[in-house]
């Protein structure tokens, strides 16, 4: 009985996705025993991690403004450049649009490449509105797609674990093809034929095909290129950009219809009318000061 | 070795049972962060074999069966596979369970052996993992670890069980 019923499930979970909520909640009985199993590794980490001076987190905040206020002027420039698109494709009445994307941060829990499957495990989950397909990114790349969630994790199944196919161009000719995972920290470009112009070094990013990753986002570099005479295709291989093995924080895109809409990122501050004159300045008693007449409170 | 086993019943053990599932489903996550050993067995199947092989009174193949989900759960392959493997392994045990119970610590050892290695054949053609030279050497080599396992945790387990059945 149990036999059939194996066969059956194995029927059910390739065929459809009715075993999603299963394979969800088995999940989240086991996500108290992934937790479990990381208190080892990180208690060996506190341990052997020396205590940052208060001087270095001082000099890393300072670093830290700094590069908030580039990414603030970069992300500005980002939005004019988007617009101008826009008004672009408007003009050319073109039908493509760029689709624009929320990001939401995230901490990897738990993190495995074993010969069966390459995947993370993230800390945010359905309680804040993680769903399966969604792209998971680092400051690199590409890292992988969400696969499954808890109400307080998902595991994101990377771009090197074999059943993971992803839709890519080759950044320089524009030409398309199927990257796939071959489960060692590499990918294989598939279906680039023997006719098209490909190099060692080509940037490798998203086409946005299949609707599933938002196009343009950097994925990978060819690393190498093998050609066959019995093969009408190219063998080629690629290293993944993104931090696979080694990304603490990551961001999960959520991809929104509106062309025109701007880039909200947790860098966005929301700034009320009546604050933008007085910022918000507390003595070093704690005492709120008013900028304007520093003597009274 | 299997006398001590012929009055105690699996209901009087029941505590130390779940215990031990949910320590090697530990050792299972833990042994899954980063790179794995592929020389390590699952620990999961090493415990389900020893609740099947010494007690008569209950199956584990519906224990097999949900720990099976588990293991695919938590080695992200397709659900029902290592369920598969896991309920075979576990009907195989059942048929020869008289015979193993009996057997020194030692003989089971070696019985574990034969076992891990047809778990290890039906992992390479139901689950096909993708096996470097290395990882290959070391996925051939984890019937021996286990039988060395096995020596530790069966000498535990029986321990624990015959302490655990006198207080209760």
């Amino acid at each position: 009985m149990a036999f059939i019923l194996s066969l059956a499930v194995i029927a059910a979970d390739r065929n459809s996705d009715f075993m999603g909520d299963l394979r969800s909640a088995l999940l989240t009985l086991l996500d108290p025993i992934e937790r479990i199993a990381q208190t080892p590794k990180q208690v060996y980490q506190n341990l052997t991690t020396d205590f940052t001076s208060f001087d270095e987190l001082k000099l890393e905040n300072e670093r830290l403004k700094t590069e908030m206020l580039l990414l603030k002027a970069k992300q500005q420039q980002l939005i004019m450049m988007e617009q101008e698109v826009g008004r672009l494709r408007a003009l050319l009445g073109t039908t493509g649009r760029v689709n624009n994307s929320t990001f939401q941060i995230a901490t990897v829990n738990f993190f495995s490449s074993n010969p069966l499957s390459q995947f993370i495990t993230i800390n945010k989950g359905a309680l804040d509105d993680v769903t399966p397909q969604q792209t998971v990114i680092d400051a690199q790349g590409v890292i992988g797609q969400v696969i499954s969630t808890t109400p307080n994790s998902s595991r994101v199944l990377l771009i090197t674990d074999p059943a993971h196919h992803l839709p890519v161009r080759i950044q320089r000719t524009g030409q398309r093809g199927i990257l796939s995972g071959n489960g060692h920290d590499n990918t294989q470009l598939n279906f680039i034929p023997k006719s098209s112009e490909i190099l060692v070094g080509d940037l490798l990013e998203t086409s946005g095909l299949g609707g599933i990753f938002p196009s343009g986002y950097p994925v990978a570099v060819i690393s190498k290129v093998i050609s066959r005479d019995s093969d009408p295709y190219y063998e080629i291989y690629a290293t993944p950009l993104g931090q696979l093995n080694q990304a603490q924080q990551v961001l999960i895109l959520k991809q929104q219809r509106d062309p025109f809409a701007t880039i909200n990122t947790d860098l966005d501050t929301e700034i009320k009318p009546n604050q933008q004159n007085t910022p918000n300045i507390k003595g070093l008693d704690g005492t709120a000061i008013n900028p304007d007449h520093p003597g009274r409170n | 070795m299997g006398d001590n086993f012929i009055y105690i019943s699996s209901r009087q053990v029941r505590w130390l049972i779940i215990l031990s599932f949910v320590i090697a489903l530990v050792l299972d996550s833990i042994n899954l962060i980063g790179a794995s050993y592929q020389f390590l067995p699952p620990f999961t199947l090493l415990v389900l074999l020893y609740w099947s092989g010494h007690f008569l009174d209950y199956t584990y193949i519906s224990t097999a069966f949900v720990i099976g989900l588990l293991a695919d759960t938590l080695y992200q392959t397709t659900l029902g596979m290592h369920a598969l493997i896991y309920v075979t392994l576990t009907f195989t045990m059942l048929r020869h369970r008289l015979h193993f119970r009996g057997y020194s610590v030692i003989q089971q050892a070696l019985n574990i052996i034969v076992f891990m290695f047809i778990f290890q054949v039906l992992h390479l053609l139901i689950l096909s993992p993708t096996l470097d030279d290395n990882e290959m050497i070391q996925f051939w080599s984890m019937p021996v670890v286990s039988a060395f396992l096995w020596l530790i945790f069966a000498k535990l387990l029986n321990l624990l069980t015959q302490q655990n059945a006198i207080e209760n």
